[in-house]
């Protein structure tokens, strides 16, 4: 009795109709189509939903009632209500989409079209792609400027970074980087810019003001060759310090002082590692393993992975309910 | 040096409504004035601002290229049909078309036809004259040699992007070629590290009556020597259903030797003894080589490195085809000129042959990071190896390791050259 009590408790405490800071993994899965719901505390998969066709990049709008999915192979933005997990709408979008950005002040979603060669700006109210901004080819990493002023997005196969003028919806400069640039993160004084590129192995920094590459950091696991090297996903803690990059077909995850511009060690995680995801109190780091079907979660103080869990088939994205 | 050969002259420009392909006919004789007005020639390009450089690319072809023959079944049901690879240069001048803001450059494709393959020096050299430094060659390999020979120590680069004769790297060993096609070194070493990692070491060859397929064949027995695979036996077929010639025609009979064997290579240019290999060997057997898992540049279901953006890209600018092996090499060396602008921002020629001959990366959507190797201007890359709907793996396989760079596990690597242009 007292067991299922305590089993009851669980399921309550797990009820994601008991809403926010539920502490609930979500993962997108590109080939299986769905989101996959892990409680944070077992590791079990408690729900599993079908979103469409090649779920990638998604994120919570700010206060975590929404879940915006970008499912590249329907050509839309999939809306998940997070309490009842059910597809409550859908926005359009060009051709492949893949990483966004969300605008709440201006209620607007900046999103890469991969196959488009252009970001979108959507109205995520209203249905509707206000505009569209040709890119170089097979544009991806997508990031805002705190004051949602200056958009960066990369080119994949153009190896550029353009900045994007919002409210213009123009491009104002291009910087040409390393081979295959993928994604960002922003330096918390505003002046940095972090771009990883996949087959140079580095993550390049570029000076905002000046919009010029300012230094690179490559990277190197221990009895690894350059080659294997393909940096994508990176994340940055809240005080600017460390960044995390994920080092793709090397299967490590790379931790790096900022400041210093040097790599202070390698976690070794699962195939295939792209995109990453640090929680609040920035004590876990959440790895998608792309060709391993599973996540690596990571404790980062003590820089080792925690246990490995089993997801959709190959997992994209990783958003925690916090 | 005699015009007579081009039959004509197809100019493709990769500005504004970029994607409508072939746009303007002109007459050779027309090339050679524009040539003398460079003015005029940039006043045809729609341009936003004022580019600061215009890069001409000439893609060349011959008439009637036996390669491109469609195989056809004798109910003249064609098996498979084969497309000059323009295609896939275009799509590298829509991506450059993209990027023109970036590199203030405008890229045009201009084809160039000859007649035949003795006709495709004097058809570059008039080009060269007329101001372009880049060429896609897309002719047979006896074009080869007299092409080597009327462009030596001319500022021109000059992109193999549909012949794999290993003899061009080998023995022609001419400086102002790459060679973006992967030689047939490479496709055979690719497909035989696989079967060594599947442990299957023992292989049969059945080989065709073609000097083609004798090619293909020694190619194959020495990447077998290379990586330890066996050769337990060596049959020559004789495509036919002469009853008094079946232990030469009939893969079953072919096939029954004493000992056994893991998989069978079969070796047939013409493709039609090889698609009746399959299922009809006396042991249930896989089947490599000419069909089933082949070594190829690119296959249309590759799903790795951005793969299927490429092959999208292709689709939609094609209407529909498949993206084949020298549609991959054309798209990859219009890649890698414009490359060269990105990285240089000049319009000094010596710079582009510097960065390009160099040690550069390119990436070409494989994987691994593509460089030109300095001995034989072969460029390094990974091979696919394609069954009907699936890449089965991208060679280097796992593995197998080299001292400097993986990738140099396939082909030529620069101990065993015979050719050294970096010495």
């Amino acid at each position: 009795m007292r067991i299922f009590a305590l089993a009851l408790l669980c399921v309550l405490a797990i009820d994601p109709a008991a809403a926010k800071d539920t502490g609930l993994i979500f993962v997108s899965n590109e080939k299986s189509n769905d989101i996959i719901v892990i409680d944070p505390n077992s590791y079990k998969v408690v729900n599993d939903i079908k979103v469409g066709r090649r779920p990638r990049d998604l994120h919570f709008n700010a206060d975590h009632t929404k879940l915006y999915v970008a499912c590249g192979d329907d050509d839309v933005i999939t809306i998940l209500d997070v309490a009842t997990v059910k597809v409550t709408g859908k926005l359009k979008t060009g051709p492949s989409p893949e990483a966004f950005v969300i605008d709440e002040t201006r209620r607007r979603i900046y999103i890469s079209q991969e196959e488009g060669s252009s970001l979108a700006i959507i109205d995520m109210d209203h249905d509707a792609i206000l505009k569209e901004v040709p890119t170089g080819a097979e544009p991806e990493g997508v990031l805002l400027s705190d004051d949602g002023k200056i958009l960066y997005v990369t080119s994949e196969a153009g190896d550029l970074v353009h900045e994007v003028d919002t409210a213009s919806a123009a491009i104002t400069r291009d910087v040409v980087v390393g081979l295959r640039p993928r994604r960002f993160a922003a330096t918390p004084d505003g002046k940095d810019l972090w771009v990883t590129g996949e087959l140079s192995g580095a993550a390049y920094i570029v000076d905002r003001a000046k919009f010029v590459v300012a230094g690179s950091v490559p990277f190197l696991p221990p009895g690894m060759r350059k080659a294997d090297v393909t940096p994508v996903g990176i994340a940055m803690t809240k005080d600017g310090k460390t960044a995390y990059v994920a080092l793709g077909h090397a299967a490590h995850v790379a931790i790096v002082d900022v400041a210093a511009r040097k790599v202070l060690g390698y976690v070794l995680v699962g195939k295939r590692a792209w995109g990453l995801t640090l929680s609040r109190d920035e004590k876990t780091l959440y790895v998608a393993n792309g060709l391993g079907d599973d996540i690596s979660i990571i404790d980062t103080a003590s820089r080792k992975a925690k246990v490995s869990v089993p997801v959709g088939r190959v997992p994209y994205g990783i958003v925690v309910d916090e | 040096m005699s015009s007579a050969g081009v039959i004509s002259f197809l100019r493709s420009s990769g500005g504004g409504e970029a994607g409508r392909g072939v746009r303007l006919v002109l007459a050779f004789a027309a090339l050679i004035a524009l040539a003398g007005a460079p003015r005029a020639l940039a006043q045809t390009t729609p341009s936003t601002g004022q580019p600061e450089q215009h890069v001409k690319i000439g893609f060349v072809t011959i008439e009637n290229d036996p390669r491109y023959e469609p195989l056809r079944a004798y109910e003249r049901i064609i098996l498979k049909t084969r497309e000059h690879p323009l295609t896939g240069a275009e799509v590298g001048i829509d991506e450059a078309t993209a990027l023109k803001r970036v590199l203030n450059t405008d890229f045009t494709l201009e084809r160039i036809v000859a007649k035949s393959p003795a006709d495709v020096a004097p058809a570059v050299l008039a080009a060269i004259d007329a101001g372009a430094h880049f060429f896609l060659i897309d002719a047979p390999a006896e074009a080869y040699k007299p092409l080597a020979a009327a462009v030596r120590g001319r500022d021109v680069l000059l992109f193999n992007v549909s012949e794999p004769d290993d003899s061009l790297r080998r023995d022609l060993c001419a400086a102002e070629f790459i060679h973006v096609y992967p030689s047939r070194a490479q496709l055979m070493d690719g497909l035989v590290q696989y079967f060594i990692s599947r442990k299957w070491h023992d292989l049969l060859i059945l080989e065709g009556p073609l000097p083609a397929d004798a090619t293909m064949t020694t190619a194959f027995e020495h990447s077998a020597q290379k990586f330890g695979a066996r050769i337990v036996a060596h049959q020559h077929f004789k495509p036919g259903s002469d009853p008094r010639e079946r232990e030469a025609n009939n893969p079953a009979l072919l096939s029954a030797i004493n000992r056994d064997f893991d998989a069978v290579f079969v070796a047939d240019d013409t493709f039609d003894f090889a698609r009746t290999v399959p299922y009809h060997l006396v042991r249930p057997r896989p089947v490599m080589g000419s069909i089933d898992l082949e070594p190829v540049a690119w296959h249309w279901t590759w799903e790795r490195n951005g793969g299927p953006q490429v092959n999208s890209r292709f689709d939609r600018k094609s209407g529909g085809r498949r993206m084949d092996g020298p549609d991959w090499a054309a798209w990859a060396s219009v890649k890698i000129i414009v490359q060269s602008v990105l990285r240089t921002r000049s319009v000094d020629f010596a710079k582009h042959r510097a960065f390009i001959l160099g040690d550069s990366d390119f990436d070409g959507a494989k994987g691994l990071a593509m460089s030109v190797r300095p001995w034989d201007h072969q460029l390094r890359q990974g091979i696919l190896l394609a069954a009907p709907y699936e890449v089965v793996a991208n060679a280097p396989i796992e593995g197998f390791l080299h001292r400097v760079n993986q990738l140099d596990t396939l082909g030529d690597d620069e101990p065993e050259s015979k050719c050294h242009l970096n010495k």
